[in-house]
């Protein structure tokens, strides 16, 4: 089949993440193409498409992702992101799953107890708002508005004026040394001391290697400041907007994962793979392998917008 | 720690048991096997033999309190068993991790002074995950944690910012400052009493008037966000107002403060602060004088802005004359003239 051909020439072309979602896209058609080939004439090409899209979404693992302390923001995101983007085009089960996994959401929110968890929250009841038919749509909200009150009720006893024991910075250094950047930094405003411990140099240089060691290779001289450098990467690579979604390709074992400091969750592929950290992507890519489609994100730069013209084909048998 | 050692010691002490002797005084044992996992213990005795009576106790660190120190010896009682599978004693350690953050801090800062570095690692592994994606706020909350980093450095976290000591202090203060009066606000919503309120008020009004007619938007304008987030019933309008305009004024001097991060000249108002802290600590106290302490607390803020002013006028010198601290809407005084620019 040419269009095989195809994606083969783009896959070389483009290691992005887009072009390794087509990779998984093919791959799971080969899969489908074997499987219908083995059932008999009488299974409808319906259930089959159906059972894909199943599969995939609990592939995907969101409902475990919720009830994780620091994925649950993600997870919501996500969940929003599917419900905006394509809910109506769902089979009848998926729909179910995903209203499933909403209102878990919202009943695992009181134990949450963060600011980002209730602002995602937040963003899923308003894509809940917009896209459910009625009585789903008001079964959620019943389930959310439970949520907030039980939160209400958690904050409200919460007074103690202990003083804990002041950690030593050293201690304080290596607990930050299991962190990501983005709690990092937010340690590094938390306090004086907490602040003097950020700037630690080894942390931020540990950092550079997870992230940028792979592309960039850069001459280091005393004095070198690992956090500047490592600021620079950041901006250049556009790093936030790619660690925004949580989600990580790991080619070893084929599947779309909640990274783990851009590691693949498995233990087996991050002995594989060594010190090679993911391939990230963005939500709306997710979402795209979800529903086989090409649509890009309205932040989409102009390199989506060149890659989907060589993608412009069906995806889906 | 070897068998060698152990067998080494055992025939020369001809017991089994350590002495330990805590921070507080109070002296027990515990089984040697369990005491020697610790490597600080295991050099105590090694080198200087200590731990072998109770006259000879070994004198453990400071952060060692006694209920820490059962803590770890329990930790140590199951690991230094050679039989465990991994999987138990992974299941244990998970086990043991479930306590409130409080203890966990102690925990980490006993293992590290007893150089336990596995406990070490999984405490600060476990507090770790309880920092991971919260912001600032609420990691101060849970850690009970001073809030006294300037507003410039929380907005360049990746910035290295300049270290003067004088301003650390300040801002110490500051924070200090900021909780009490967060603690009167809430005590004024429990009391409802108006006559008090009014009188404050006025002052509070005629100290703002004086100041900069303009300050009274900024509170008018942080009214809105501080009913939203109070969701007090019964609080009389009047100590709302109060708390807002303190809390502009607090907010607006912190700022004037911030932007003027590189004045030298600071260690006599600071000096003097911390004699009026003193003063404000002792009225503390008291707390029939509300309106009172209120009134000093202007005065001081009012004293430390002039000071400011003054000592930023010294510190500039040439062409300066005193600049005015005009503070606009949204409370921002980055458009101050001069050197004061340079800053932002």
């Amino acid at each position: 089949m040419t269009t095989i051909s195809y994606r083969d020439e783009g896959i070389k072309l483009y290691s992005t993440g887009t072009g390794l979602i087509n990779q998984i896209v093919s791959k799971e058609n080969i899969i489908a193409q074997n499987m219908k080939t083995r059932i008999d004439d009488q299974s409808k090409p319906q259930t089959m498409i159906q059972e894909k899209y199943t599969k995939r979404y609990q592939n995907l693992k969101v409902a475990e992702a919720l009830s994780n302390n620091h994925l649950y923001p993600f997870a919501c995101n996500e969940l929003s992101s599917i419900i905006d983007l394509g809910y109506s085009q769902l089979p009848k089960d998926l729909k179910a799953f995903i209203f499933r996994d909403c209102l878990s959401a919202f009943r695992l929110l009181p134990d949450m107890n963060t600011s980002a968890a209730v602002s995602a929250a937040n963003l899923l009841v308003k894509s809940v708002e917009s896209a459910f038919p009625k009585q789903k749509k008001n079964l959620a909200i019943v389930e959310f508005k439970q949520a907030k009150v039980a939160l209400k009720r958690r904050t409200k006893g919460h007074d103690e004026h202990i003083d804990l024991p002041s950690l030593p910075q050293d201690i304080l250094v290596h607990i930050f040394s299991f962190l990501d950047v983005y709690s990092l930094l937010s340690s590094s405003q938390v306090s004086r001391s907490w602040n003097q411990a950020t700037s630690e140099g080894s942390l931020w240089r540990s950092l550079f290697d997870l992230h940028f060691s792979h592309k960039v290779s850069i001459h280091i001289h005393p004095g070198f400041d690992w956090r500047e450098a490592f600021k620079n990467e950041y901006i250049l690579y556009k790093s936030s907007k790619m660690l925004r979604s949580g989600r990580g390709y790991c080619s070893y074992c084929d599947s779309v994962v909640w990274h783990d400091n851009l590691r693949c969750p498995k233990k087996q592929c991050r002995l594989k793979s060594g010190k090679k950290p993911l391939d990230l992507m963005l939500t709306h890519q997710v979402v795209n392998y979800l529903l086989g489609t090409t649509s890009s994100s309205d932040e989409s730069d102009s390199e989506d917008e060149a890659v989907r013209g060589l993608w412009a084909y069906p995806t889906l048998q | 720690m070897s068998e060698s050692d152990m067998a080494i010691i055992k025939p020369e002490m001809m017991k089994s048991y350590i002495w330990l002797e805590t921070s507080d005084g109070s002296i027990q044992q515990v089984e040697q096997e369990v005491a020697m996992f610790c490597p600080f213990i295991c050099h105590q005795v090694l080198q200087k033999g200590a731990g072998s009576s109770k006259n000879n106790a070994i004198s453990l660190p400071q952060k060692v309190n006694p209920a820490m120190l059962s803590l770890i010896f329990d930790y140590c009682r199951f690991h230094q068993l050679p039989g465990r599978s991994n999987k138990e004693r992974k299941v244990y350690d998970e086990k043991f991790m479930r306590m409130d953050t409080k203890r966990l801090c102690e925990l980490t800062s006993a293992a590290d002074s007893l150089q336990l570095k596995p406990l070490v690692d999984l405490t600060s592994r476990a507090l770790a995950r309880i920092i991971e994606g919260k912001t600032p706020e609420e990691i101060r909350e849970i850690f009970h944690l001073p809030d006294d980093l300037t507003e410039e450095e929380k907005l360049e976290p990746l910035k290295n910012t300049m270290d003067d000591p004088r301003i650390r202090l300040l801002n110490r203060l500051y924070a200090k400052k900021r909780k009490e009066l967060k603690e009167r606000e809430k005590l004024k919503s429990i009391e409802v009493e108006e006559h008090v309120d009014e009188r404050s008020v006025d002052d509070l009004l005629s100290f703002i008037n004086g100041r900069d007619h303009k300050v009274v938007n900024t509170s008018k304008s942080k009214k809105k966000n501080k009913k939203r987030k109070e969701h007090k019933n019964g609080t009389c309008k009047v100590s709302n107002k109060d708390s807002h305009n303190l809390h502009s004024k607090q907010r607006s001097v912190d700022e004037t403060s911030s932007s003027l991060g590189g004045v030298s000249n600071l260690h006599n108002i600071e000096d003097d602060i911390f004699s009026r802290k003193a003063e404000f600590e002792d009225g503390y106290i008291d707390d029939e004088i509300d309106p009172a302490l209120k009134e000093m607390l202007d005065r001081e803020v009012e004293d430390f802005a002039r000071r400011l002013n003054s000592s930023w006028v010294l510190s500039v010198g040439q062409e300066r004359q005193p600049v005015h601290f005009s503070i606009n809407g949204n409370g921002d005084t980055r458009r101050l003239t001069g050197p004061a620019a340079r800053h932002k």
